[in-house]
């Protein structure tokens, strides 16, 4: 090959080599410049459809919206999802052909090719329309033409169809596009989700997941798949991520349920048993939450997040517990009136009523105010665990024993009438020793209740205690509560309260608020103005 | 008129003269008969595969808009939309990764072969200062796909540049136009990537080229001194054939390992891997297995015993043959420390 015969061989092979390989080149440009816009195979009788509706201009745009989806890729067509048999209760014939189609497809139609969403969703609480079961005098308050587009419109995802399947795949997946990152987006759990009584979305979106979204997630491709095992590919969850999406170590489900832990919508709280045969007991539950917690968060943040949100749910019955206990008794005594119609009961008397003041007041610390205490803890929204929730919750009580009280129940004018601050606290308490987020030094130097009661520690150690023994705190948490509880003094800041460091930095602040205040004493509060009030001249 | 009479008439010079220069410097270039053999005659690879990179990377540059927010969107449209963009794009990324293989393997056999010595020690140093333009050709390059790895890789590196004493800081915001990467540090690495470095890099070459022919290919131990070939045609075609085997070679590399273009560049978060290219794996390794300030010393103390090599070498011994012997232990070792460090990395 050293010959110039041998090397101008060696440049014919190589001329060669290259052709062909510019020519595999040139086949996988070409075959890239096909493949950029999916094809869409349309049959015959979509087709036909198509043509049909495009000609009358009836629903044309949801035919751009399916052309955009998966289906319309997978030659999945109208009929497809649109097929009737005569006698089903949506069939009809469409108008200028022969075909029966059915107006309403269905979680059974869905079920065809989505066995398992379809499944999966039919054994969530989202399928199940537990609010008919108790719907009381709310059907007798609020009136049908009223709730048709309120309570009803979103309660639909748990409809039961008259072909028997269950659910509303469209409430989430918007037709005709099925779009994932639709469905994906919080907004579109926060169509229901949202509002005085279950304000998830607002709470979301207060969170810190709910800020990194807002800021970055525009930027963030919604439309992957968790079918297989992979690492969450966005920063931040939104609401599907910790309900419903799967990660390296939790499959994707349609059971929202899967993963809760505890029951907060309900008037109690409690730990969940929804679907318990197939989805095992809530600690099997809260095991698949926490697997997705594990994706971003080390143990030791979540874990201690979900004991302070656990307590606050069972600080709830107890506060809840007061409610029950009022309006029972002034129910017995014959203070308040259950709604009565012909021999029939339209209100009750733990659960709402709207007539009296106590059953309106229990009926707002629970399907409001209750709500929003617990959700608030369970998902980062600070402001509703507090001004939304227990500030609201406590004055509920407050009112309602007041209203006692001017009513003539002794009990409660005993508790109006004093002026001791224990008033305030009708029920048991539970309590962590500090929180997830790192140790205050001054935070707890200012609780009534610590000051007050040498035993505080105590007592709560024999209701937290209790409550594990009832199995409404698993080991893992007694544990870590006692951890904290041995070293409260540490968890709660209170060792460090006084050291010379925190002192340091504390003056600094006082000082700075003592010159705050003296500026608002002298510019304000000091003022007096010569007009004087019209009232009576002072 | 001919057109070569309308020719001489506006460019009024000796063609005759012309032609015999051209005879003399290219088409009868005495070439030393060991270069007929391939592993002798590869030193033309760079220069090749140099020419192969600015063209094709006058066409990325149609394309390639370096902003932070355009950057990565018209690497991927490169990439993903425009016509035969892979291709283009996947031969100048292999021709970089090829161009440092490349000189690894020619300043290899230069060391073993010991063409640095006197008088060609000049030519040693002009050669360190081409690959060390290589480097940061490779690294500004990487830099302007503006993807998370590249970024991070950037913001790693040029924080190194801190340790370089009294001047580190400086240095830094220069590099980067200020304290962060951003927009500044995508446009200077342009302005590099596509001005300054390519015009060094031809100011070097063509030194490199000069020294070479002054003093001729040098010849080395083992072979019969004083036999030669003309450059045309037997090296003019062994360059034809390494031309057309190299872009067989990339192409191919490009339809079945393209460049990927990853996520897009993210300063708020960092990735849990970052790692430079390949290339910079031995230095990387060695850097993090050490003390920052320790590594950079060592690092720029290797550098210029490596640079001046040729001139320390003599110092060693007077003896040809221990000064043979120490220079083969000296490139042994390195050479295993190199591929040692390198594969460490890879597998870490």
């Amino acid at each position: 090959m050293d010959t110039v015969k041998g090397q101008q061989w060696l440049i014919g092979i190589f001329s060669t080599l290259l052709i062909v390989i510019l020519i595999i080149v040139a086949g996988m440009e070409m075959k890239k410049s096909e493949s950029t816009k999916p094809e869409i195979e349309i049959d015959k009788t979509t087709a036909q459809c198509i043509t049909c509706h495009e000609d009358k201009g009836i629903a044309v745009k949801q035919i751009d919206a399916w052309k955009e989806s998966k289906h319309a890729v997978m030659g999945i067509g109208c009929y497809e999802c649109h097929e009737a048999k005569k006698g089903d209760f949506d069939a009809f014939t469409c108008t200028g052909s022969n075909i029966l189609v059915a107006r309403h497809p269905t979680p059974k139609d869905c079920g065809k090719c989505h066995e398992q969403q379809v499944k999966e969703f039919a054994n969530s609480k989202h399928a199940h329309q537990f609010w008919l079961l108790k719907n009381g005098d709310r059907a007798a308050f609020e009136f049908p033409m009223a709730t048709r587009h309120g309570c009803e419109e979103c309660h639909q995802i748990g409809n039961i169809w008259p072909d028997g399947s269950v659910g509303e795949c469209d409430a989430c997946h918007a037709k005709h596009s099925f779009s994932l990152s639709v469905a994906r987006q919080p907004e579109t759990c926060g169509e229901c989700h949202v509002g005085p009584d279950h304000p998830q979305i607002e709470e979301y979106i207060e969170s810190k997941h709910g800020n990194i979204f807002k800021a970055k997630g525009k930027n963030w491709d919604m439309g992957y798949s968790t079918t297989n095992h992979e690492q969450i590919p966005i920063e931040a969850p939104v609401c599907v991520t910790c309900h419903m999406d799967g990660n390296k170590t939790q499959p994707m489900t349609h059971n929202v349920s899967a993963r809760l832990a505890t029951e907060s919508q309900a008037p109690w709280s409690f730990r969940t048993v929804w679907d318990q045969e197939h989805l095992g007991d809530w600690k099997k539950k809260r095991e698949r939450m926490e697997e997705i917690c594990a994706s971003c968060h080390a143990p030791d943040f979540y874990k201690m997040y979900f004991l302070n949100a656990d307590m606050v749910n069972l600080q709830y019955d107890e506060i809840r517990r007061a409610f029950v206990h009022w309006t029972t008794k002034l129910t017995k005594n014959g203070t308040i009136k259950r709604l009565k119609y012909k021999g029939k009961y339209w209100s009750n008397p733990v659960l709402n009523g709207w007539d009296e003041l106590p059953e309106h007041e229990m009926y707002y610390g629970w399907h409001h105010e209750g709500r929003r205490f617990r959700m608030g803890a369970e998902m980062m929204a600070a402001d509703y665990t507090q001004w939304h929730g227990i500030w609201e919750i406590q004055e509920d009580l407050t009112e309602l024993i007041k209203w006692a009280a001017e009513h003539g129940d002794a009990e409660a004018k005993k508790i109006v009438n004093t002026n001791d601050p224990r008033k305030f606290i009708t029920y048991a308490l539970y309590d962590v020793p500090g929180t997830e987020w790192g140790i205050p030094t001054k935070t707890n130097t200012t609780p009534f209740v610590y000051q007050a009661f040498p035993d505080y520690w105590d007592r709560i150690y024999k209701n937290v205690e209790t409550v594990y023994k009832r199995g409404l705190i698993s080991e893992d948490q007694w544990n870590l509560w006692l951890k904290r509880y041995k070293n409260r003094d540490y968890y709660l800041g209170l060792k460090y309260a006084n050291s010379p460091q925190v002192d340091s930095t504390w003056n600094f602040y006082k000082k700075r608020n003592d010159i705050d205040f003296k500026a608002m004493k002298e510019q304000v509060i000091d003022l007096v103005l010569p007009g004087k009030n019209f009232y009576n001249n002072k | 008129m001919s057109v070569k009479a309308w020719l001489k008439e506006r460019f009024p010079i000796d063609y005759d003269k012309f032609i015999e220069i051209n005879e003399n410097i290219f088409i009868k270039e005495p070439i030393p008969i060991h270069m007929k053999k391939w592993w002798y005659c590869m030193g033309a690879t760079p220069l090749i595969l140099f020419t192969l990179q600015v063209l094709t990377g006058i066409f990325l540059a149609f394309y390639f808009v370096p902003s932070p927010e355009m950057a990565y969107e018209s690497v991927r449209h490169i990439t993903q939309d425009v016509r035969f963009g892979f291709w283009v794009r996947g031969l100048h990324r292999w021709g970089a990764n090829l161009m440092i293989l490349s000189l690894f393997l020619h300043i290899t056999r230069v060391y073993f072969t010991r063409s640095y010595q006197k008088p060609r020690e000049i030519n040693w140093i002009l050669g360190v200062i081409l690959f060390g333009l290589a480097l940061t050709f490779s690294f500004t390059g990487y830099s302007l796909t503006y993807n998370q790895l590249s970024y991070w890789a950037v913001t790693v590196g040029t924080n190194l540049i801190k340790s370089v004493p009294i001047i580190g800081h400086s240095l830094l915001v220069f590099m980067r136009g200020g304290e962060e990467v951003t927009a500044n540090t995508l446009t200077r690495f342009y302005m590099l990537h596509v001005w300054f470095l390519p015009l060094f890099l031809v100011f070097f070459l063509v030194l490199h080229i000069i020294v070479l022919r002054l003093h001729g290919v040098s010849e080395p131990e083992g072979f019969p001194k004083g036999k030669y070939f003309p450059f045309y045609p037997h090296h003019f075609y062994k360059i034809i054939i390494a031309t057309l085997f190299l872009l067989a070679v990339m192409s191919a590399l490009s339809i079945i390992l393209p460049p990927g273009i990853g996520l897009p560049a993210d300063p708020t978060t960092t990735p849990f891997h970052i790692k430079p290219e390949w290339y910079f794996y031995p230095t990387y390794r060695f850097l993090r297995m050490v003390p920052l300030k320790v590594g950079i010393y060592v690092t720029a103390a290797f550098l210029i015993a490596f640079t001046f090599w040729p001139f320390i070498e003599p110092l060693l011994s007077k003896k040809n043959s221990v000064r043979r012997n120490i220079s083969y232990g000296v490139g042994a070792l390195t050479l295993i420390i190199t591929l040692a460090l390198t594969i460490w990395e890879s597998l870490t």
